[in-house]
């Protein structure tokens, strides 16, 4: 049974692996049966799939300060 | 005459870039670099690299990626130059906050449903602002770790080479950015 069974940290490292496409035959196998009886790491795959694919748009709305803009074109008219 | 001319055109073509260029690439390196000095001066960088090469640049690219392509490489090498040994032996292993004594979930740390979609894109944009605060609150390393692989999409073998660390830090920093980053969400996400 052991050899099989690993813990909640364990499956959510490989869980890491996996996304990465760097998990071995044996560990996906021991993963997909963690997953299979483990509500919380299947909602941690879930989520943190949900937040990765998302991350990508992060965005913020500031605008550069004026004087900053004043002196980059400066400094590029001086080159 | 040809040169006060050629001057003047220079300085609007500076203004040009500048203007329209500036908010977007401040913005795009200031959610990388979380610091304001930094992120201007990354800026500033990325036109006066732009700006000597322009003659060579051969527009197989839009302007715009082209320097959002130079302004990448600005933020990596600011990467390289930031990570010392120093603050990879100074990440802590937080990971054990998260599991008990026999490595599963506790009471207060198993992640709790959210009631969305996960495979649908975020809706409200509070989540960006939570992102945001949560990716803040992450050590220095795992924050970087993240940003190059999930915002920047660098493969894993990159990132380790630019940060000096093995590949065997990398899955733990990741793995500890990830527990920290889902639970900080869970928590200040006002949706769920």
């Amino acid at each position: 049974m052991n050899i099989i069974n690993i813990t909640c940290k364990k499956a959510t490292y490989l869980i890491t692996k996996k996304e990465h496409k760097a998990i071995g035959i044996w560990e996906g196998i021991k993963l997909k049966a963690h997953l299979a009886i483990c509500s919380a790491c299947k909602l941690f795959e879930k989520q943190t799939g949900f937040i990765i694919a998302n991350a990508k748009h992060a965005h913020s709305n500031i605008e550069l300060d004026k004087n900053v803009k004043a002196k980059i074109v400066e400094k590029m008219e001086k080159s | 005459m040809a040169e006060p001319l050629n001057k003047s055109m220079r300085s609007i073509q500076a203004n040009d870039w500048v203007n329209n260029y500036g908010d977007m690439l401040y913005n795009y390196t200031l959610i990388r670099v979380n610091d304001k000095g930094i992120a201007e001066d990354i800026v500033q960088e990325t036109f006066l690299s732009a700006w000597k090469s322009r003659e060579t640049y051969k527009a197989e690219a839009s302007e715009k990626s082209w320097l959002y392509a130079i302004c990448k490489n600005k933020i990596i090498d600011y990467y390289r130059k930031k990570s010392t040994q120093k603050e990879q032996y100074a990440e802590l292993d937080n990971s054990n906050d998260f599991f008990d004594e026999a490595e599963h979930w506790t009471k207060e740390t198993a992640p709790n449903e959210w009631g969305i979609q996960y495979n649908q894109p975020v809706e409200t944009k509070e989540f960006y602002g939570v992102l945001e605060k949560c990716k803040k609150k992450l050590q220095s390393m795992q924050e970087k770790v993240f940003v190059m692989k999930y915002l920047e999409d660098l493969d894993a073998a990159e990132i380790c080479k630019v940060l000096g660390i093995t590949s065997s830090n990398y899955w733990v920093i990741i793995h500890r950015a990830k527990l920290q980053l889902r639970k900080c969400i869970e928590t200040n996400w006002m949706t769920i």
